[in-house]
């Protein structure tokens, strides 16, 4: 029985279907637009015809590339890291799906009605998939600037990896392989623009306001003052809407046609706008016999998609947590992303660290095996320990993943056997554990404004997304300023009026922008301090705060806060600044070493399994989520989140994977592309591991169990039933196979 | 009923909508384009699932959740009520309807395999007294095509009741747990008063464009024992005998390999 928190506003209104969401917004006024995309996965772009879309009834305009290429006063691609993505397709088509016109029409109807009348002339072009491939001499080239389609490459040599080789009793080696898949968050992406006064104002469902309207003002060349970007709650987003996406081309529209724009994506176009990496990762280890790890070569290649958006520095972010959480004297790791004719890679919850931690653990349990060691035991020999020095050569501090182990192993009676299963099928326990750092450098600002009524507005652009960073940041002000969070409200991000931040993002926000409200809420309560000061004609020194007012250290009269500001007085505005340096973009790309992260996010997982040997049918009977949590905002969030990183990666690890048929993505749809049910959900539990220290700072853990869920489960399959699946998902097919094979195999040796 | 069949008659490309569940979905994937939709909702006489000595008459505007919960299908067709208890969600199984489900045809569903393994019959309108009694078993001719004619609508489907039958539907769903099946096997057993085979269908749903009936594979059981040798041999034969196709949720290899484990289950059911 699941004892919910009825003090919780947010997930009441949830339950009751209170919030409005930009999918909920228009404008007085509004076109509707629809996007042509492209039916070919790689093309020469000779035209479009707009002809018999013109004609449809209730069409205004069709935009295509020409339209903004032609413009001067418009920069025709986007991009933060590259400016590589056209905002609508010119000269060349680079995936299926590539936005190659807008139709824009006074209802969606008739939008719809006009997008099927748009021709594309073009001439097919060969292209390539895969980024293996992507990176073979004679491959189809995505663009002209960057050659071999490389799309961010990343090195790192630690120790001396050639006495490590030497020094190995074993070596290990294998090639993991995470396919393309996609976030699928409920509500699609969806966005209002409208110009007025040659300013724009822009309603969009993003995680990242202030990279939206960096993005826009740099698309205009504005300022970024002249371009206001406001969402809302999202429905959903796990890295999806981290980026600038159909924003210019609503934008575009809106001005050229001078009426607000309203453009909301189709299902089928949510697939087509940003998935996560797809990843190979060839990974060999040299052990001892006693089962310690001496050397590592890991080698990453992530499919970028056909538009580089993070991965040059996300490839990176790969490269730092590929090594994984181990003490390896010797390492040597190559990280590429590389171009290919698919839909964008981005951001993905657990981004860049699932793919890597599949492959890590999952061959973890392989030297578990191959050596005859308890794999809990292997790990705890090797597990990074506080002041160990990692690959970067920085030596880590605040390390927990002795004890997330321990707790992992620990919720699945690690060491009792399963409970008998029935006839044909086999059951088995695995456990694994992974690392991953944070964004770093980043900047989150926020505001927190004392009124004369009492109430305290907190202005923050941290995204709420059904993560719960609402109810986190109302918790933090409260607590820190000592009122009742009834008293604590927290507007929905508006560039216009809401401060800085990077994103909400790389589980930040309550660490981040938690630390940027305290230090609000510290310089608010300087200034009540001095204002009691004056009022009562004491030094500030003398004075304390308790319970929302101010008086004397040692008791007597005191003055509430609302009573400091006069009826009618300006609110009180406190700021407070997190803000972090360093990271990779300080380092050099091919020498890779340094402060990587301003926290070093730790998780584990663990999960019992059924495999039904007749099927191949994996049943996860029960998952375990464990993440460090540094100090604790709010229990039952934590817990949420874990569950929901769990749920989340039993997706990817059973059954998700976006499939490409010559170069098209044939699943676009929820028929095909499978989610978990409710149904899928089997026994959850979670833990929080907090630090000692009251005063820690809070961790995020949005993502920390999610990584490890994968490779948790791939070695209980193992565990059950003597297949090892180095591909996901973890197929019932690609299980029936592997136990066929390794029947044969018995038989043959046996015989 | 006369009225829906003159408007369907009138309009050729209009089409009947009931539940929704699958003309909604076909309206968005934009795979339809209907100048009308005829509702049947308040059509009469199409909800109610009664029995008499020989037959269970379902109407095809009954639900398939109505068709699960249904304490007569419960016990004069459990094997029915097991497969509709079986599809989607309940939010699809409150909506969708029996005469609907048959009408769509779609190869990976899980009532048409077990209506054909019960020997049921669609009962048709259709204008000038053309209505019709068509076996299930025939009613689909290839993905999404069936034998009903624009402008004839299903009134009620029929199983027959036979003493002693014994009958079970197994579903296999190789992805998540709301998708459609991979495999379904659909296992009717009538004994003899020995307790031996009399007779034994067995349909194959899923992997193909329509269901399988298999007669062939089950012939050699009939006036046998009915014992897990035999059921091996059927499972063997039955899988031998279909070429599969490969989607989404598996191989033409893989789905041969499970058909024979889920041909092997259905028939553990019907035994025991």
């Amino acid at each position: 029985m699941t004892v919910v928190d009825l003090d919780d506003r947010d997930a009441q209104d949830t339950v009751v279907g209170r919030p409005r969401y930009v999918l909920d917004q228009h404008i007085e006024g509004e076109l509707h637009a629809k996007i042509v995309r492209s039916p070919h996965p790689h093309a020469r772009l000779d035209g479009v015809d707009p002809t018999r879309a013109l004609a449809t009834p209730g069409v205004v305009a069709v935009l295509t590339g020409a339209d903004v290429s032609g413009d001067a006063s418009i920069n025709a691609t986007f991009g933060r890291q590259r400016s590589d993505q056209p905002i609508l397709a010119v000269g060349t088509l680079r995936y299926a799906g590539e936005p190659v016109a807008l139709v824009v029409a006074e209802s969606i109807e008739a939008a719809e009605a006009g997008r099927e009348g748009v021709g594309i002339e073009c001439r097919a072009l060969p292209h390539v998939v895969d980024a293996e491939a992507a990176g073979a001499p004679d491959a189809p080239q995505l663009h002209a600037a960057w050659a071999g389609n490389g799309c961010g490459e990343w090195k790192l040599r630690y120790g001396d990896p050639e006495q490590g080789w030497r020094e190995a009793d074993r070596v290990f080696e294998g090639t993991y392989w995470s396919p393309p898949a996609s976030h699928v968050p409920m509500e699609p992406h969806v966005c209002l623009a409208a110009w007025e006064d040659g300013r724009l104002s822009v309603w969009t469902s993003t995680q990242a306001p202030h990279r939206v309207r960096d993005d826009l003002a740099a698309v205009f060349r504005l300022a970024p003052e002249a371009v206001r970007v406001q969402t809302r709650d999202l429905g959903g987003a796990f890295g999806a809407k981290g980026q600038t996406t159909i924003e210019p081309m609503a934008a575009v529209a809106a001005r050229r046609l001078g009426r607000p724009i309203r453009l909301e994506l189709d299902r089928d176009e949510v697939f087509l706008t940003i998935g996560k990496h797809a990843a190979s990762v060839r990974l060999a280890t040299g052990v001892a016999t006693d089962g310690r790890l001496l050397v590592r070569r890991v080698q990453v290649v992530y499919n970028a998609g056909a538009y580089a958006l993070t991965s040059p520095l996300a490839a990176g972010q790969g490269l730092l947590r590929a090594p994984g959480p181990y003490r390896i004297p010797h390492v040597e790791a190559h990280v590429l992303a590389r171009y290919t004719n698919t839909v964008p890679s981005g951001p993905f919850r657990g981004a860049m660290t699932s793919q890597l931690a599949f492959a890590y653990e999952s061959q973890m349990d392989e030297i578990a095996s191959s050596l005859g060691i308890d794999p809990v035991a292997l790990r705890r020999r090797n597990l990074l320990k506080d002041g160990d020095q990692y690959a970067t050569g920085e030596h880590l501090h605040q390390l927990h993943f002795g004890e997330l182990l321990e707790d992992a192993a620990r919720a699945v009676e690690w060491g009792t056997p399963c409970a008998p299963a029935p006839p044909g099928r086999v059951r088995g326990k695995g456990v694994a554990v992974m690392i991953k750092t944070t964004l770093t450098p980043s900047r989150s600002v926020a505001r927190v404004e004392l009124a004369a009524d009492g109430s305290i507005t907190v202005r923050s652009s941290s995204v709420e997304m059904g993560q719960g960073s609402r109810a986190a940041l109302t918790r933090i002000v409260a607590q820190a300023l000592g009122v009742q969070e009834a008293r604590v409200s927290v507007p929905h991000p508006d560039t216009d009026r809401t401060p800085f931040d990077s994103s909400t993002s790389s589980s930040r926000t309550t660490s981040s922008m938690g630390t940027a409200c305290v230090r609000a809420v510290d310089d608010l309560r300087c200034q009540l301090t001095e204002r009691a000061a004056a009022e009562l004609g004491v030094p500030a020194e003398s004075l304390a705060h308790r319970d929302g007012a101010i008086g004397p250290q040692g008791g007597g009269a005191r003055i509430t806060y609302e009573h400091l500001l006069a009826l009618g007085d300006p609110p009180l505005v406190g700021e407070g600044l997190f803000e972090s340096h360093g990271g990779l973009p300080a380092m050099d790309p091919l020498d890779v070493r340094g402060f990587s992260t301003v926290h070093w996010h730790q998780g584990a997982a663990a999960a019992e399994v059924e495999v039904d040997c007749e099927t191949g049918r994996v049943t996860v009977l029960r998952c375990h989520g464990s993440a460090y949590a540094g100090r604790v905002v709010n229990a039952h969030r934590v817990r949420q989140q874990n569950q929901g990183s769990v749920v989340f990666a039993l997706g990817q690890t059973l059954m998700e994977e976006l499939v490409y048929d010559e170069g098209r993505v044939v699943n676009a749809n929820l028929a095909e592309y499978m989610i978990p049910s409710i149904q899928d959900v089997p026994e959850l539990t979670s833990t929080a591991i907090e630090s000692s220290d009251l005063e820690a700072e809070p961790h995020g853990v949005g993502e920390m169990a999610l990584p490890a869920v994968a490779p948790a489960v791939a070695n209980a399959v193992f565990h059950a039933s003597g297949a090892r699946i180095r591909c996901l998902p973890l197929t019932p097919e690609r299980v029936l196979r592997c136990l066929r094979e390794n029947a044969r195999a018995d038989g043959g040796s046996g015989g | 009923m006369l009225e829906t069949c003159a408007l369907l008659r009138s309009n050729r490309d209009a089409r009947l909508i009931a539940g929704g569940t699958a003309v909604v979905l076909m309206l968005r994937q934009r795979l339809i384009d209907p100048s009308l939709l005829i509702g049947l909702r308040r059509v009469p006489g199409l909800d109610s699932i009664t029995a008499a000595s020989q037959w269970l008459s379902i109407g095809a505007a009954v639900t398939l959740q109505q068709v699960a919960d249904s304490d007569r299908v419960r016990a004069l067709a459990p094997s029915l009520a097991a497969a509709c208890q079986e599809v989607g969600n309940v939010r699809v199984r409150n909506r969708a309807t029996l005469g609907g489900n048959l009408a769509e045809a779609d190869y990976a569903s899980d009532p048409p395999a077990v209506l054909a393994s019960l020997g049921a019959v669609v009962c048709t309108a259709a204008p000038e007294g053309g209505g019709r009694r068509i076996p299930v078993s025939d009613l689909i001719t290839d993905y999404y095509t069936t034998q009903l004619t624009s402008d004839e609508v299903v009134l009620r489907v029929e199983v027959p009741l036979i003493d002693g039958r014994r009958s079970a539907y197994v579903k296999y769903r190789s992805r998540s747990s709301e998708d459609r099946p991979c495999v379904g096997v659909a296992a009717s057993l009538v004994p003899d008063p020995q307790g031996w085979v009399a007779s034994l269908e067995v349909v194959v749903g899923a992997v193909t464009s329509t269901p399988q009936r298999m007669t062939t594979a089950t012939e050699g059981v009939v006036g046998a024992r009915h014992d897990e040798a035999r059921a091996g041999a059927v499972a063997a034969a039955v899988a031998a005998a279909i070429h599969p196709i490969a989607d989404g949720r598996g191989s033409a290899w893989y789905r041969t390999q499970v058909i024979e484990v889920m041909v092997r289950r259905a028939l553990a059911m019907v035994v025991a």
